[in-house]
């Protein structure tokens, strides 16, 4: 049994386990931090979506709360200009290379996309960024679900899922850089792959990346 | 970028790779030097290759095709006979790598990356090789040639065996 | 005495009894590392080889390693009893064969030739002679280039593997304690104290620890680590076993680029050596401590010099960085806690303890003791691996120990730090080489790349270049560095091209800075170096680049037109004519030479053939628009 240490977010007095991270104490707490790659079973985080900035009382730069174990005394803040200005940053470089044609989007309305564009007031369009978007073919081979990976936004939580929920080792991290996406073996179609379509990566995926076919018009 | 596999080539790549994770105690944490000794042999990392390592390590195959995808140093096709890489190092690069590396281009009719279709060059860029007081450097066939100006870049292509005046020829009809 | 140090008293002497009757002979020594080899050090090595068969001599042809003068490969040394030793320089197969004739065979030393000697007599100068000489001082360079790297009986000669002896007399915590108070830094970049690394791996309770030296030199511009295994290996070993022996691991593990195989190579002969000897293995020198090395070869990925990427590597996996805390010292390869350091810091290891932590502190600053082992590159004279006391100043570096600027040109900026690091210019050049005080200047000593730039050299086009090589390099795991880098990248590339807006500098900027701030792993956070320093420094080069599409390096292949200029050309030759790949250079009906700037792909071929008496060819910026030829 961990100690409960008491911690100031947004002025708001709350209570929770040392050493939890504080993205989850937050979120817990019905206080929004954007976030996407987050998974909270997972002891490591992999903390690649740079979404989740903080301010933390006595650290000298904004840090990610995915990150962060939660202190006695700890005083937070969700938003300050140097926050804001890192997500706002990390959220439009995602956009850059994001198909942003959300009325046809499977996920349309339960995109954790539209939620941080919601929350924190960003637009979802390009204003300052260049469009790196180059389109790769939809794989439609599975029976009950899709892939698009150019609304994939490489959280990470469908190759989580894929290894701890339905422990299959279908799809993984493939290639480096820009051309880092999630595939299968020999970038195959799924359905040739070992996945038994399951859907535990269609229901972790945060975006229109992997959708249930049912959904599709 | 399917690849045709002989019969026999089918052997080879089998019996490679059974050595390979004999060589290295069938560790997974041992996959990298497991796909350096198989391409160190074959020249590349044949598809049927990375699914027997899989295999007998008993990791999904798409583990072993992260790995090879994500380092430089693997390939996933037949390398060409002749491989050519040009520096591209900081001190090259301000030397002019870049120029040396589009005459080479122009020549061999590929892109960076690429290799020629008759097999018998691929050209590619490395960081650095660490000869940056001879730059720009050129590596041919684990041969450094340093201070390559491009008009060296046709003899050291006909010390290959290329026939540039002929190509020329062709290019024209 | 302690058996520990009688063990190795022994083996000293029997190195010096072995090479003895060798070393009272004439010796010539050859410096044939990488940089040597491509430079035909391997084709002099032959001639002195045949010539002393061919006239019977006895004379020791020996393979050293790299003397740091890589600007005047290949080296050779003679040592021959009657005259100080003689380091010759440029050497090719002609001059090696006068050296066999007129040295070896008849007793004149051909000081034309010669470039200094390497003991203080009354002949010759010695390098120590001349400027670079002076503003030098060798620590982990000094055996490098005199020594045969793949004999141990040299190393242990020069008192090689004391330091072994006597830390292994000592208490692990002592030894620490003595690289604490030396205030030795990582040489790999950041700088961070090696005695606290070792320290907090010390206290972890494990069943097992490592240690790894982290020989994946990635930065496209440093070649010390490698110069450093060439050259010196065993110095590198003598480090890694006493690193082992303070943090109590029994393992260790050099993690060398598989780009570098003569380094691969000369290791493995050395790691063989010291097991014979007794130095590594089982119980070694008597004292109960036994120690394994063994290679892991890197398959290029830059991103391999962060520490968890690496470890990452090491088990089988995409080198992928991983969020810190935890650190490697407390949980790293095989979850167990991990020294990671760089050669040249453990290269220093085996020095300080021997000289002892006061020794170290007096060389160097109060914050940076010690030295800095540089590489020299670019448009410097005397391009070459130095080592200079921390501290010293970019001006001595580049004038003094580099012999200024080549071909009279004005000298512009110094990239120091490579990728991570960023361009300074003239009034930067007095600036103490340390790893704060560049870090101050918004560059980074990184892993010791310096390229020095002239007139010549665009600084957009160099920001450009190092994006593209870490955007290439990214790992693509983080937001920031995956998608920032790139849209930089863009930014840059549009400027280079001359599609450029004037609000683009800003966006880079911000960009920039959003990217060092936001960035998960050290690659990321430092990407943005060049770029910040050229936009700080250079903005003006920015400016020209977008509001008059103008290169004014004359660099940036998209801004420039290749002409000649009639006034200069000559009417009977034909060199350009011929150079040209794509029949673009044309014989004009008056006899000169011009160019058809449709067809004209830029290649530089004309401008490089072109006699330098007439330099007819000259690059103008902004393009021409003119159809056809130049002249119409």
């Amino acid at each position: 049994m961990s100690r409960q240490v008491t911690i100031t977010i947004d002025g708001q007095q709350v209570t929770a386990a040392e050493g939890d991270k504080l993205l989850w104490v937050a979120l817990d707490h019905g206080i929004y931090i954007p976030h996407l790659c987050g998974i909270r079973e997972k002891e490591h985080p992999d903390a690649s979506c740079r979404l989740c900035f903080v301010e933390v009382e006595g650290l000298p730069n904004p840090v990610t709360s995915c990150t962060l174990p939660v202190k006695e005394g700890m005083v937070v803040r969700t938003r300050s200009e140097r926050v804001d200005r890192l997500v706002r940053t990390a959220f439009e470089l995602l956009l850059s290379n994001h198909r942003l044609s959300c009325a046809k989007c499977g996920k349309n309305g339960r995109c954790e996309l539209q939620k941080i564009a919601q929350e924190r007031g960003l637009k979802l369009k390009l204003t300052r960024m260049r469009s790196l978007l180059v389109e790769k073919p939809v794989d439609d081979s599975p029976e009950k679900f899709y892939y698009d990976p150019n609304r994939c936004v490489l959280c990470g939580r469908c190759v989580w899922a894929d290894r701890e929920k339905a422990k299959i080792g279908a799809i993984g991290f493939v290639r480096r850089g820009m051309d880092r996406r999630v595939a299968a073996f020999w970038e195959q179609p799924l359905a040739d792959s070992p996945c038994i379509e399951c859907l535990a990566c269609v229901e972790a995926c945060p975006v229109g990346a992997l959708v249930a076919k049912e959904m599709k018009e | 970028m399917e690849i045709e596999i002989t019969a026999e080539e089918r052997e080879a790549i089998k019996t490679t790779v059974a050595e390979a994770l004999e060589k290295n105690s069938y560790r997974r944490d041992r996959l990298l030097p497991i796909l350096q000794e198989v391409q160190g042999r074959l020249g590349y990392l044949p598809r049927e290759a990375m699914e027997q390592i899989a295999s007998s390590l008993k990791i999904p195959e798409v583990d072993v095709y992260s790995v090879a995808t994500f380092y430089n140093q693997f390939r996933l096709n037949p390398p060409g006979e002749h491989q050519i890489k040009v520096c591209m190092g900081t001190a090259c690069h301000m030397a002019g790598g870049h120029i040396i590396m589009d005459s080479f281009a122009r020549r061999l009719n590929i892109k960076e990356g690429e290799t020629t279709p008759d097999r018998k060059f691929s050209l590619e860029r490395v960081a650095c090789v660490g000869c940056c007081a001879l730059a720009p450097v050129v590596v041919v066939n684990e041969n450094v040639e340093g201070k390559v100006r491009p008009t060296r870049v046709d003899g050291i292509l006909m010390a290959l065996g290329k026939e540039i005046g002929k190509k020329n020829e062709e290019e024209k009809r | 005495m302690s058996a520990v140090l009688e063990r190795y008293e022994a083996l000293k002497r029997q190195a010096e009894q072995t090479l003895t009757a060798r070393l009272e002979k004439p010796r010539v020594l050859v410096g044939t590392a990488t940089c040597g080899r491509a430079a035909g050090a391997l084709k002099v090595l032959e001639v002195f080889r045949e010539g002393v068969a061919q006239h019977g001599l006895d004379v020791e042809v020996e393979e050293v390693g790299c003397l740091g003068y890589c600007y005047a490969e290949p080296t050779v040394i003679i040592y021959k009893p009657g005259f100080p030793p003689l380091c010759y320089m440029n050497v090719d197969e002609g001059i090696a064969s006068r050296l066999v004739t007129d040295y070896l065979v008849g007793g004149d030393p051909c000081f034309d030739f010669a470039y200094a000697a390497l003991e203080p007599n009354d002949v010759f100068p010695t390098l120590a002679d001349y400027p670079r000489g002076f503003s030098e001082q060798r620590i982990i360079l000094a055996d490098c280039g005199l020594i045969n790297p793949e004999d141990i009986n040299q190393y242990l000669q020069r008192d090689g593997y004391r330091a072994l002896a006597k830390a292994l007399s000592m208490a692990p915590e002592e030894i620490i304690g003595e690289i604490k108070a030396s205030g030795l830094r990582g040489r790999g970049g950041a700088g961070f104290p090696t005695g606290v690394k070792w320290e907090i791996c010390r206290s972890k309770e494990a069943d097992e620890k490592y240690v790894i030296c982290n020989a994946d030199e990635g930065d496209p511009g440093a070649f010390m680590d490698r110069a450093l295994l060439e050259s010196t290996p065993h110095q590198l070993l003598e480090g890694l076993i006493i690193a082992g022996y303070a943090v109590g691991a029994k393992q260790g593990y050099i993690y060398v680029r598989a780009e570098y195989p003569l380094a691969i190579e000369r290791l493995k002969t050395a790691l063989a050596q010291a097991r014979e000897k007794g130095l590594l293995g089982e119980n070694i020198l008597g004292s109960g401590f036994s120690f394994a090395i063994d290679l892991f070869q890197g398959s290029g990925a830059f991103v391999c010099g962060e520490e968890t990427a690496l470890i990452a590597s090491m088990e089988g996996r995409a080198g992928i960085p991983s969020h810190r805390p935890p650190f490697p010292a407390e949980k790293g390869f095989r979850g167990k806690p991990t020294v990671i350091n760089n050669v040249k810091t453990l290269s220093y290891v085996p020095h300080i303890i021997r000289n002892g932590a006061e020794w170290f502190r007096s060389i160097g600053t109060p914050s940076s003791p010690g030295t800095a082992v540089l590489a020299l590159a670019g448009k410097v004279v005397g391009t070459g691996l130095v080592e200079v006391p921390m501290g010293t100043t970019l001006r001595t570096l580049i004038y003094d120990v580099g012999g200024g600027i080549k071909n009279d040109k004005a000298f512009k900026a110094v990239q120091i730090g490579g990728p991570s690091g960023g361009c300074l210019p003239e009034s930067a050049l007095d600036l103490p080489i340390d790893f704060d005080s560049l870090q101050q200047a918004g560059a980074m000593m990184g892993s010791g790349g310096v390229v020095v730039l002239d007139e010549d050299d665009c600084m957009v086009e160099i920001a450009r270049y190092f994006l593209e090589f870490t955007q290439k390099e990214s790992c693509g795991k983080c937001t920031f560095c995956r998608l920032g880098t790139r849209q930089m990248l863009e930014i840059l590339t549009d400027i280079t091209k001359g599609r450029g807006k004037l609000e683009d500098i800003d966006l880079l900027q911000e960009i920039a800075e959003d990217v060092k701030a936001g960035s998960l792993c050290g690659l990321g956070k430092t990407a943005p170096n060049p770029v910040l320093t050229t936009l700080r420094f250079f903005r003006h080069e920015y400016e020209i680049h977008v509001k008059e599409g103008r290169c004014p390096a004359l660099m940036c292949k998209d801004l420039i037109s290749y002409v000649i200029d009639p006034k200069k050309c000559r009417k009977l030759c034909d060199a350009c004519v011929g150079s040209c790949p794509v029949e673009a250079v044309y014989t004009r009906p008056d006899q000169l030479k011009a160019i058809d700037l449709e067809k004209c792909v830029k290649c530089d071929n004309c401008l490089v053939t072109c006699l330098p008496l007439y330099q007819a060819v000259i690059k103008v910026s902004p393009p021409l628009k003119v159809e056809g030829g130049q002249d119409k």
